[in-house]
């Protein structure tokens, strides 16, 4: 068998080794490839930094567990971002999931900010569910749709946050992150055209094409594109975590696939005009 | 830091990297540990569900709303969801009929509703881009781009009509677009898959096997 026979129907499991192989070295023995920050993250980043000190950020957690290594990073670095600006912060979400991913975004990220307090500056009230219903009783009665109790089962009338957020009109801007369906549809639907408030978003990477013509009509100010965008957004709040230590084994990566892309596609022209 | 943490914290470690391996071991062959592994995810994803949904909204609804504050209009839609469970019943089966009717004319309803402004409109309004930007030539050919790729994929889903002359050439400008796009979308995909390998290699060699700090 020739070597472009081979090469056009190489074993997958030999791809599998390869990519395993690169990722472990470059995780290891990162190479510093710089990362620079693209414009729809600069926006994101200008959008909440434009809030004044004690405006309410609604924070949305559509994604679940499966999509923590690109969303987690995203969230914590935004919640450095919000804290540093004396913002605060509501965090629910459409997805089962929702509370249990603002409450580990929380208990890394109030290490570093001692003097912010659950209930004064942060709530998590959790998933509550009816997806794009319940963004819509929330902008009338958001304690009645949220069932009046958070994450943790307290109730609002416990937590002085609460207190200022009677509707969604009460918060300055929405950050989602998204990974799927319900998510940033539901929120430009039912919310952000409506009120016309400013939505930023962070997305997996598979789910950024859907969302790029919502950007271009101006419905999104500013995506965080899949980890790229977690570690630009890292970066951009001087904050490096787990996105920008990946982001050498995901430029790897890549580049390995093209590599593997190219040599699959020679390996064709070279066998059909073997053929020929 | 109290042992009792730090041992809990190990074993946590070690089971969901003992997890991690037994999934991926399906890119060798299909094998014991990767159906265990499996179905314990999907298990523990369906009870996490179940539970989350009764703790968060079943729960205080009943207890909180209709018991409590006394809302007994609540009733209502309770039952009308609980009729979905009488198709496992033959001879009650068509009691969730209506709860299914309520839920697809709702749906309908709120679709109708929402999507034709910000799905439909707002993006048609958004093509509506001059053609001629003085002094930005990038930013011109970027709006005949877009201006020519909508039409041109718009008309490829004309079916009515023969593929010739100005149709036909709009369908070859959409065909090509949409080819661009998808294979964007699937570099997308891709990227996002490495993503999640990467994520769980950082912690693969971070958590469990401390081959680097952090």
């Amino acid at each position: 068998m020739s070597f472009w026979h081979t090469a056009q129907n190489l074993d997958r499991r030999i791809i599998y080794v390869v990519l395993f192989l690169v990722v472990t070295y470059v995780l290891i023995k990162p190479i510093g490839l710089p990362i620079v920050v693209n414009r729809e993250t600069q926006r994101a980043y200008d959008a909440v930094d434009k809030l004044a000190a004690g405006s309410i950020l609604f924070v949305s957690a559509d994604y679940g567990s499966s999509s923590i290594p690109e969303m987690l990073p995203a969230e914590k670095a935004v919640l450095r971002h919000v804290f540093r600006k004396g913002l605060k912060v509501i965090a629910g979400g459409m997805w089962n999931e929702a509370g249990a991913m603002h409450d580990l975004a929380w208990q890394e990220v109030s290490k570093d900010f001692p003097d912010k307090k659950y209930g004064v500056d942060f709530v998590n009230v959790g998933y509550k569910p009816g997806a794009g219903v319940l963004l819509e009783r929330m902008i009338s009665d958001a304690h009645q749709a949220l069932l009046g109790i958070d994450f943790y089962s307290k109730n609002f009338s416990d937590l002085p946050l609460m207190g200022e957020f009677k509707t969604m009109k009460d918060a300055k801007m929405v950050f989602a992150f998204t990974s799927g369906d319900p998510g940033e549809k539901e929120w430009v639907k039912m919310v952000t055209d409506p009120l016309r408030m400013p939505f930023a978003t962070a997305a997996t990477a598979v789910a950024v094409p859907g969302q790029m013509p919502l950007l271009q009509s101006g419905q999104i100010i500013g995506i965080l594109k899949g980890m790229g965008g977690a570690a630009e957004y890292e970066l951009l709040v001087k904050s490096p975590g787990s996105a920008i230590a990946g982001m050498d084994a995901q430029s790897a990566t890549h580049i390995l696939m093209v590599l593997f892309i190219v040599l699959g596609n020679l390996g064709y022209l070279m066998t059909r005009k073997q053929t020929t | 830091m109290d042992k009792a943490f730090v041992a809990g914290s190990v074993l946590q470690n070690w089971i969901v990297a003992l997890l991690t391996l037994a999934i991926l071991s399906v890119l060798y062959k299909e094998n014991p540990f990767y159906r265990f592994a499996e179905h314990l995810f999907v298990g523990t994803s369906v009870g996490y569900t179940v539970m989350t949904n009764w703790y968060t909204y079943g729960k205080p609804t009943i207890m909180k709303s209709i018991i409590t504050e006394g809302k007994w209009t609540y009733v209502i839609p309770v039952v009308l969801g609980l009729l979905i469970y009488t198709r496992y019943i033959k001879n009650i089966a068509w009691l969730s009929r209506y709860c299914l009717s309520f839920i697809i004319g709702y749906g309908s309803a709120y679709v109708l509703r929402s999507d034709p402004r910000s799905l439909v409109l707002t993006q048609a309004i958004a093509t509506f881009k001059p053609l001629w930007v003085a002094g930005d030539f990038l930013k011109t050919v970027s709006n005949w781009v877009l201006v020519l790729g909508v039409a041109g994929t718009l008309t490829y889903f004309f079916f009515t009509t023969k593929r010739s002359g100005i149709v036909g050439a709009g369908a070859t400008i959409g065909k090509w677009v949409m080819m661009v796009a998808f294979g964007s979308a699937f570099g997308n995909t891709v990227m996002a898959r490495v993503s999640l390998f990467v994520g769980r290699m950082q912690f693969l060699l971070t958590k469990w096997l401390h081959v680097i700090p952090g």
